[in-house]
């Protein structure tokens, strides 16, 4: 009975987590239902907040609750997948199996880019619908590019904020307390230049802070962000988000030494 | 197949779980589990470790499995550090947990085993057959299609070992595998941990069923308050605890000296009395033939309800003695 | 899991032991939330952090200092939802994962006692968060809180607290029958920014959403400590006082009788042991 195993390909441990994601959404639909609601409301709300506000503030509606949605899918959504291995006991046979725990988290971020985008259409929609019609975006092409990076950016940083959920089954709980924390840090609904300037170097950690203001620079004509502009913006987006994924397999390399040193992974 | 002699090697192997409560965690409690454990199990054999509830025996588990990091000692499964060569061991690992949790409940079975099929590499051509035919050998063919929330406490447990053998170990960690199924499902699945081994496969079982261990078992440990008290045979550990054979004695009682008489008759290495209801049994391990329960009733005159029996040594007196002998 | 008397039937749980060790005990077991260094995170972080963003956002949209300070009253008392609807909710999840929950619903314990007394320690959590809240509008967001309107205040707070609890056991019943009520407290944190009056008033909201919005207590206890921040006459206050005690009591009563209806559909559909 006992062969030579094969190789265990990254590639189908992702998308076997990408597939058990899917097959968990679909034996739980419920799920949509906070996910739709969620968009819609910050959407209205900041439509509400930003009425009187001049014409391209609609697309800062749009931009601001789409990317609260998307935050909250990839960054929360992923990290509470592995609250829930923890939970279920799921998380020592996973950790046993020769494939590193960053491939399956990795397929479960993708899934919730998925859903997040689904996410975010619904913002547009529901936006557009109550606005009346569209907002007008000067550059639509470079705006769907952006928008595609600004989800791998979030997604970046929702594989490291994973890691958290792996090194301690406390991570939901500090999540929920910093998650209004997040939003105004990474400046998803306003500039970070409308921070005191000592927020801004924390800010500036994030890829998504960068890329959202890239957006915005593309998005909305006379926008003031960051002084260094649009160029700039785009280069350290890229720059931390390459850095996300550099440091992602190192850290959780280590989380993976100090949960099996603590013996933590069947706490929940 | 693993051509070492010990598919098990573990030396001075200490583990202390240091846990932090209260206000921003500072409080620190800290328990030694495992107190320098020495192991050696051979290749192709069903190893068995007993010990009562807390003896470190799931913690050993988790660290020959590579889940848990020793705090002190060295291991090596197949031949290989568990810490260093983990990533080379984990493939050829299977490990069986079982209980409640550590199944994705709201899937059926055959998505379970996909999923951890993938996770272990099982080639894609051959992983559709194998799910079925490991279903097959646990019986849960018919329940493959419905979701895990929906099997009983058995079948999850059945569902576990599926897991565990899919991906064909070399070595096979099985903690308490027969806990919560029925007798018949017992029994399969003893029939099933010694099919494995005729297929190449060394065995490392958990159990608290001492009929399991004898029945499946080449050799065996006890482990008791983190520590390897015994490690023999089931014959060497009858051997160890005093003899192979057990005279019983009952009465309604009997005084001191003549307990102390007994414990003069030839062989008998250990008298131990306990009382049930409104009885008082006396137990005598027996190393020789010397004795007889005809000796048992000559040294204890003036008891006309005195009941003697004679049986062998069975592997639970065994373990109730080290564990009593480690607990005094 | 009540304190017990023993008497020649067996064991009764008396109705005022059932609230105490149900008060006290429920939530250490079962809420990691309950955490001092997490509750103090809820108490004084939450609050914060939700005020800063909605100013910020406010004042992008082009508000001023009196829409800073409308937005930060109406978030500081909105982060009740935290201690309130989401802690009360999770308890219900976690006696699920934790397989105690059918141990629960089979104990002869009074049902009442039992789920007023899981409200009692958020009740006193959410009773500090929004005091905190307001003590932050006060320093940091231009609100106006003169001392002689406090006593007001802290009766619109407490009224408040114990009407988002009601409404936190209410969606924790409707949890024995759902895998999750996790995703109800979600909703209705979110639907709470939207239709209670947090950011703007609700008259700026169409005539079904403002509706919608009177259902729910969240609105009502708004309303109250904003009147009460006004200095407004006791009389215009005890109205709203009113409509908050009243819909603290649907949504007691609703939670008491979802709670029977769901122990017995959970019972019947087996969904109790489903997470």
């Amino acid at each position: 009975m006992a062969l030579p195993t094969t190789h265990v390909s990254r590639a189908r441990s992702t998308s076997a987590s990408f597939r058990l994601s899917i097959l968990q959404f679909l034996a739980d639909p419920q799920w949509l239902i906070p996910s739709m609601i969620a968009p819609i409301i910050f959407g209205l709300v900041s439509f509400e907040l930003f009425r009187s506000a001049g014409p391209y503030y609609l697309t800062y509606a749009i931009l601001g609750a789409g990317m609260m949605s998307m935050w909250g899918q990839t960054l929360y959504g992923s990290g509470w997948a592995t609250g829930q291995d923890r939970t279920w006991g799921t998380l020592e046979p996973t950790i046993q199996s020769p494939t590193p725990y960053l491939y399956v988290v990795l397929g479960r971020v993708l899934w919730n880019v998925v859903s997040g985008l689904i996410g975010g259409g619904i913002v547009y929609l529901v936006v557009v619908a109550v606005a009346g019609g569209p907002p007008s975006l000067p550059n639509p092409v470079g705006f769907v590019l952006l928008f595609l990076f600004v989800m791998v950016s979030l997604a970046a940083v929702g594989v490291v904020f994973a890691a958290f959920y792996v090194y301690t089954r406390y991570a939901g709980f500090i999540q929920n307390i910093g998650e209004f924390a997040f939003y105004v840090g990474t400046g998803c609904m306003f500039p970070v230049v409308l921070l005191p300037f000592w927020a801004g170097p924390i800010a500036l950690i994030f890829p998504p802070t960068w890329a959202l203001d890239a957006l915005r620079y593309n998005s909305i004509p006379g926008y003031t962000g960051f002084s260094w502009g649009y160029s700039w913006d785009l280069v350290g987006a890229v720059a931390t988000t390459a850095a996300y994924a550099a440091v992602a397999g190192s850290i959780f390399h280590r989380v993976e030494r100090h949960v099996l040193e603590e013996g933590s992974l069947d706490e929940y | 197949m693993a051509t070492e002699r010990y598919a098990v090697e573990t030396r001075g192997i200490t583990r202390v779980f240091e846990s932090r409560k209260g206000f921003l965690f500072r409080e620190k409690t800290r328990t030694e589990a495992l107190k320098g454990v020495d192991l050696a199990v051979e290749s192709g054999s069903i190893f068995g470790l007993l010990g009562p509830n807390g003896a470190g025996k799931t913690t050993l588990t988790k660290i020959l499995s590579t889940l848990l990091i020793p705090t002190g000692g060295r291991a090596e499964v197949l031949g290989h550090d568990v810490v260093a060569e983990a990533e080379w061991l984990r493939p050829r690992i299977g490990l069986v947990l079982g209980g409640e949790r550590g199944l994705y409940n709201r899937i059926n079975a055959k998505d379970n085993l996909r999923y951890f099929a993938d996770l272990y590499g099982v080639p894609v051509a051959e992983r559709e057959r194998r799910i079925d035919e490991v279903l097959a050998r646990v019986d849960l063919s018919w329940a493959a299609e419905r979701r895990v929330e929906e099997y009983s406490r058995g079948m999850k447990q059945k569902l576990h070992i599926a897991r565990g053998i899919l991906h064909r170990p070399q070595i096979l960690f099985l903690d308490e595998p027969t806990i919560g199924l029925d007798p018949k499902s017992a029994r399969e699945t003893r029939k099933l941990i010694r099919s494995l081994v005729g297929d190449g496969v060394s065995i490392f079982l958990t159990t608290h069923y001492m009929f399991e261990a004898e029945e499946l078992c080449r050799d065996i440990a006890v482990l008791t308050k983190g520590r390897v008290v015994a490690h023999d045979s089931v014959p060497g550990l009858r051997h160890l605890v005093g003899g192979d054979r057990t005279l019983e004695a009952e009465s309604h009682g009997f005084d001191d000296r003549e307990v102390e008489s007994l414990r003069h008759l030839p062989g008998v290495s250990k008298v131990v009395s306990e009382e049930y209801g409104p009885w008082l049994r006396l137990t005598l391990r027996v190393r020789t033939s010397e004795t007889t329960p005809d000796d048992v009733r000559g040294a204890l005159p003036g008891h006309p309800d005195l009941m003697v029996r004679e049986r062998q040594t069975s592997l639970e007196d065994v373990y109730l003695d080290l564990v009593e002998e480690e607990a005094a | 899991m009540a304190s017990v008397s023993r008497t020649s039937e067996g064991n009764h749980p008396s109705f005022w032991g059932t609230f105490w060790t149900n008060a006290v005990f429920a939530p250490r077991t079962t809420l990691g939330f309950m955490r001092v260094d997490f509750v103090l995170g809820t108490v004084f972080v939450i609050p914060m952090t939700q005020m800063v963003f909605f100013a910020f956002v406010v004042r992008l949209g082009g508000g001023g200092a009196s829409e800073i300070a409308y937005t930060a009253i109406g978030n500081a008392v909105a982060t009740v939802t935290y201690s309130s609807v989401f802690s009360v909710c999770q308890t219900t999840d976690q006696e699920k994962n934790q397989a105690t929950l059918e141990h629960l619903l089979v104990s002869p314990a009074n049902r009442l006692a039992l789920y007023m007394g899981r409200g009692l320690i958020p009740i006193l959590i959410s009773f500090c968060t929004v005091a905190v809240g307001l003590t932050y509008a006060a320093l940091f967001f231009g609100v106006t809180i003169v001392p002689g309107t406090i006593p007001t205040i802290a009766v619109s707070i407490i009224l408040t607290a114990f009407a988002m609890v009601g409404f936190g056991l209410l969606l924790g019943g409707v949890a024995l029958y759902l895998r999750t009520s996790i995703i109800l407290g979600n909703i209705f944190l979110f639907v709470g920014l939207l239709l209670s009056g947090v950011n703007f008033p609700l008259s700026s909201l169409p005539l079904a959403f403002q509706y919608a919005g009177d259902a729910l207590p969240l609105t009502w206890g708004i309303a109250a400590i904003r009147a009460s921040i006004a200095g407004d006459p006791i009389g215009t206050v005890s109205i709203l006082w009113f409509a908050v005690v009243l819909s603290a009591l649907a949504s007691y009563g609703a939670a008491i009788g979802l709670w029977r209806v769901f122990e017995r559909r959970a019972l019947v559909t087996g969904s109790i042991a489903r997470f």
